[in-house]
């Protein structure tokens, strides 16, 4: 795409190494960090001298944040299948039918994500007190859902425009009823479309800190990002280490389910953006 | 005759099923956007406290209110600076990056995918995480300009008004980089390379191509990038709450952080929808350009 020209090679050198040292040492210092034991933390070596695991057993011991990681992998599973299952739906709806207020259904889901969040948050946080619901996860998976139905939607409905309309006129021929239809022929081939939308929905679920801070009032209920933010708030000044630790464990399972499916992910972003 | 009954056997249209399909995704549109939206529009009028189930109407008073306020200019400035800023930086950033990791060259994929981490990681973490690289006593800014001779004593980043959103802008930058990177990635993929070797036998430069071929190549995604971006920072709430909690002085409150505060601190729900309805408007003009241009798919 570029000519390997002197003043390329130097833009290319210049810039990888100023964009990669902000890219990459912020997260090998924040591992360097959670690895020094706390009375080092003060000493800024970029190598550690006693490497110690202390950190995270701390953080693993501490209750609030083993079970508030547990809340939040119910809460993320759940709303990131089920927002998958609805986007599907909604995505093959959009891309293979033609009905009144298709386009206006299309204008909407696509817009909720325009919502100013916290103003929506003011009267879901009253309608569940009212109706005695505060705390309980269902609104707040039902929010999430409806956050990642946007994208996740618009993906899945341009991995079905892909589909050849041929592929559901022959299998209508054949006799086929619309859930054969559905769950045999056409929601295999959109797969890895359906694995974007799975881990886009489940980052987003496992990193809210707004709703989940706002909408479940129990600490034991809790899931990870008000826990972090509850119990390390008011240390700024003390616990580098351990909150680095913190950060890290809480980052984790994120972080493998995407190296695991990252290709997917990109693929997904880019098809539906990208249209011939 | 009887093939044509039993076929017919099957009593949804097309259109039907299409309608069932897409019930669901409808119905918690009304329910958690819509609904909400109205009833909190609603709410601006009312004096509504979380403290006191009963309220009543008030007009455009909670308006007079926060028009009245000094602080709201404050909060329109400091979210206009924020967006501007955490957009334009990532984007550009992203950009160059995407070009870099875009050469071919073995462990570019992999490289990509580290990038990423730094957007999956929780907002909490990357305050964290920031608050840390920029405190006063500790953090390894401070130790890199003192030990390079720039300054003489530590500063107080997260604790004077100018730095402090600063650091709120850099945090966010580096978190929503991976995330223009990633889009923009596909974007230049997507360029086709007749147009490329016919810039390049007129003669072209790389400059030249960039701007003449490339860039216009990536429109549409640079468009579409952009207005989701800005949409997302006009909302963005982890990073100034828990890196700055919208202090030190309120310098690095913006809208959705002066929401929270009016609602949850303050309990005055109605004033709260009052500075989200002002809010809502703002958007509301970004969000009618995404949905022209998603709508054109």
């Amino acid at each position: 795409m570029f000519q390997k020209t002197r003043s390329f090679r130097a833009f290319l050198i210049f810039f990888s190494i100023i964009i990669g040292i902000l890219v990459f040492f912020p997260l090998l210092w924040m591992i360097n960090t959670a690895f020094k034991p706390a009375t080092e933390t003060f000493r800024l070596s970029l190598f550690i001298t006693n490497p110690t695991l202390e950190n995270f057993k701390s953080v693993l011991m501490s209750p609030e944040i083993l079970r508030s990681m547990g809340n939040s992998l119910f809460v993320s599973f759940f709303s990131c299948f089920s927002a998958t299952l609805v986007a599907m739906f909604a995505g093959f709806s959009f891309s293979k039918f033609r009905y009144a207020g298709r386009k206006v259904f299309m204008s909407a889901v696509m817009m909720a994500q325009a919502f100013p969040q916290a103003i929506l948050l003011l009267t879901l946080y009253t309608m569940m007190q009212a109706m005695k619901m505060d705390g309980s996860y269902i609104a707040l998976i039902l929010s999430y859902i409806a956050f990642i139905l946007p994208v996740g939607t618009w993906t899945l409905k341009a991995y079905f425009d892909q589909l050849p309309d041929a592929l559901i006129e022959s299998a209508k021929i054949d006799g086929a009823g619309w859930p054969r239809i559905i769950f045999q022929i056409i929601f295999p081939l959109a797969v890895p479309g359906a694995i974007s939308t799975a881990i886009y929905g489940f980052v987003w679920s496992w990193n809210d800190l707004l709703y989940s801070l706002t909408l479940i009032t129990e600490p034991a209920r809790r899931t990870l990002a008000p826990a972090l933010v509850m119990k390390y708030m008011g240390e700024f000044n003390n616990n580098w280490s351990e909150m680095m630790a913190a950060s890290i464990l809480v980052s984790i399972p994120v972080t493998l389910i995407f190296i695991m499916l990252q290709r997917y992910f990109i693929a997904g972003l880019t098809s539906g953006a990208v249209k011939g | 005759m009887t093939s044509e009954k039993s076929r017919r056997k099957v009593a949804l249209s097309d259109a039907a099923v299409g309608f069932i399909l897409v019930a669901p995704a409808i119905a918690i549109f009304c329910g958690i956007i819509l609904y909400p939206f109205v009833n909190s529009v609603l709410m601006s009028f009312t004096n509504r406290s979380l403290l006191n189930p009963d309220f009543k109407l008030v007009g455009l008073q909670n308006y007079q209110k926060v028009f009245g306020d000094p602080t709201f200019l404050r909060t329109l400035s400091n979210t206009g600076v924020f967006v501007l800023f955490a957009t334009l930086l990532p984007f550009v950033l992203g950009m160059i990056w995407a070009i870099i990791l875009n050469q071919k060259f073995r462990g570019a994929g992999f490289l990509r995918g580290v990038t990423l981490i730094d957007w999956i990681i929780p907002g909490a973490s990357i305050s964290f995480l920031w608050s840390f690289i920029f405190d006063a006593n500790h953090g390894i800014v401070n130790e890199l300009l003192r030990s390079c001779g720039l300054i003489s004593q530590n500063v107080n980043f997260l604790g004077q008004s100018g730095t402090a959103m600063m650091v709120v802008i850099i945090a966010r930058t580096w978190q929503m980089l991976p995330w223009y990177m990633a889009f923009l990635t596909g974007g230049l993929q997507g360029i086709e390379y007749d147009q490329l070797e016919a810039a390049r036998i007129d003669g072209a430069n790389n400059f030249q191509v960039f701007l003449k071929i490339i860039l216009p190549g990536m429109k549409s995604i640079i468009i579409i990038v952009l207005v989701l971006g800005i949409i997302g920072n006009l909302q963005h709430f982890d990073i100034p709450k828990v890196l700055t909690a919208g202090g030190p002085a309120g310098s690095t409150t913006v809208f959705s952080i002066s929401v929270y505060r009016q609602a949850f601190e303050s309990y005055k729900v109605g004033i709260a929808a009052t500075i989200g309805t002002i809010w809502a408007a703002l958007l509301a003009a970004f969000s009618f350009f995404y949905t022209r241009r998603a709508g054109r798919d």
